[in-house]
């Protein structure tokens, strides 16, 4: 469903992605894991477009997702995002956060958008929250809420960029509750994220980068328990020595 | 003191509503409606010229950026001569004092206020754009729903500070006759020849109460602005959360 071919990023002399090449199938869940720096944000910001790349391809559904004559607003409303930082827009409702992108791209009616709304946010655990405002939430409510706008536009596939990093560790929890009841459900995910545990669990494979490379691919037991490269080695040991 | 209780007495009236409405209207009255009009005209431009100066295409960002560049380059009253002059011109026919000035202040502060969206648009954090556009929202669609009313909003009261601004400059009215609050006082020391310290003691004395009051007011509003920026978004009739929320959030 999401395919890299030969995919190279510079940020002027500094190069980004190096050849990264990999397949990711409708409904799998693959856990993209590794340093700070190593590119894997940078990797999945180029899916949606919010990185430009310059050499390479990215096909998405069989669409070359970077070429010149993609609609990239069609485009970008079928692949959900969810953001380190939320990026909820503070001016706005719960309610008007989900609704925005319905309304606005999909032209649909509000109480037909409504309605959707409440029903997405019930699936995160917030029906409560509809009529509240983003600066009146915990970090944890707020990163569901994000999924939940996400989710509005139905999209096939949802990319997530460290999305309980910026979180205390007691609202962590609640946040892999959701995407792991996506996950089951059968959404085409890829997740950067360092939590072991979701990836155990969840996750269909794991990719570990460096220095704008795929290192190394596994099922998350292989990897955690016997990784092959010295590099991924010594990640795990930081990642259990905090 | 006399003095001044003399010229409020017998001339209070003029200097708050020149001969209205007998006459023109003028006065206090007319230099608040050429700020307030001026800056609300000049308002949509600014937006225009705002949107402009950030956009990455250079045919929009150059001749934007040259204007506003040009306008805060030059002195107003400079700028009230050449519209002075050659609006009549350009028209071809002559061309009020009220709406000369009104023109020139459009144009003005429309560089000015546009460098006040521009700085409320920049100050936003880059994933507001980059969420709006990740759900499908074009770049329009983003600027219109998401960036501007936040970016608007926080710059209120900078916006305020330059209508006390405003207010100061409609005296240079005086130059081209528009009977604003200057202007009134002026005909007012002429008619009494001898009373010129009292008159202009009246006439700062005005200016400097609403311009004061003003800025209060703009300072009040920075401060309930810092308070929502700060995370406590609680809009219209929401109560204010504590602030730890804020901080978590952060």
């Amino acid at each position: 469903m999401i395919q890299f071919e030969g995919v190279n990023k510079w940020y002027g002399d500094y190069r980004a992605l190096h050849d990264i090449d990999a397949i990711v199938a409708k409904g799998e869940v693959v856990v993209v894991c590794g340093p700070s720096g190593s590119g894997k944000s940078t990797l999945i910001r180029t899916v949606n477009r919010l990185e430009e790349i310059q050499k390479g391809r990215i096909l998405f559904d069989g669409q070359d997702v970077h070429a010149p004559s993609l609609d990239v607003n069609r485009f970008r409303s079928r692949v959900g995002f969810v953001f380190q930082s939320f990026n909820l827009f503070p001016h706005l409702s719960v309610a008007d956060n989900i609704m925005l992108a319905p309304t606005t791209v999909l032209r649909r009616d509000k109480s037909q958008a409504r309605k959707r709304a409440e029903e997405l946010l019930a699936r995160v655990g917030l029906a409560a929250k509809i009529d509240a405002y983003p600066g009146q939430l915990s970090g944890g409510q707020q990163q569901r809420v994000a999924i939940a706008r996400a989710l509005a536009m139905d999209p096939p596939a949802m990319l997530f960029d460290e999305p309980t990093s910026a979180l205390d560790p007691e609202m962590v929890g609640e946040v892999l509750q959701v995407m792991k009841s996506l996950a089951r459900d059968g959404m085409t995910m890829i997740c950067v994220t360092h939590e072991m545990n979701f990836a155990r669990e969840v996750a269909d494979r794991v990719l570990f980068m460096d220095h704008g490379r795929i290192v190394e691919t596994g099922t998350p037991d292989g990897f955690f328990s016997n990784p092959q490269s010295d590099r991924a080695q010594r990640f795990l040991a930081d990642l259990r020595s905090h | 003191m006399g003095d001044i209780a003399a010229i409020i007495h017998d001339y209070g009236v003029l200097l708050l509503v020149g001969q209205y409405p007998t006459g023109p209207l003028g006065g206090l009255a007319l230099t608040f409606i050429l700020a307030v009009l001026g800056l609300a005209l000049a308002f949509p431009l600014s937006v225009i010229l705002a949107l402009a100066r950030v956009s990455p295409f250079r045919l929009l960002y150059w001749p934007a950026t040259a204007l506003v560049y040009v306008m805060r380059g030059l002195p107003l009253i400079m700028l009230i001569f050449w519209v002075y002059f050659f609006l009549p011109v350009l028209l071809g026919r002559p061309v009020s004092g009220f709406s000369t000035l009104l023109a020139t202040l459009v144009i003005y502060e429309a560089a000015y206020l546009a460098e006040i969206v521009r700085a409320g648009i920049e100050s936003l954090p880059r994933g507001q754009m980059e969420a709006a556009r990740s759900v499908g929202l074009t770049y329009m669609q983003a600027m219109r729903k998401v960036v501007l009313p936040q970016a608007i909003y926080n710059m209120i009261p900078a916006m305020l500070s330059q209508l006390v601004s405003t207010i100061k400059e409609t005296s240079l009215g005086y130059v081209i006759s528009v009977n604003e609050l200057t202007f009134a006082a002026n005909q007012i020391n002429s008619t009494l020849l001898t009373k010129p310290f009292p008159v202009f003691v009246v006439l700062a004395t005005i200016y400097f109460v609403l311009c004061f009051s003003l800025t209060q007011v703009a300072r009040q509003l920075e401060r309930r602005v810092a308070r929502r920026r700060a995370g406590i978004a609680g809009a219209t009739a929401a109560p204010l959360v504590v602030p730890d929320i804020a901080a978590i959030a952060e």
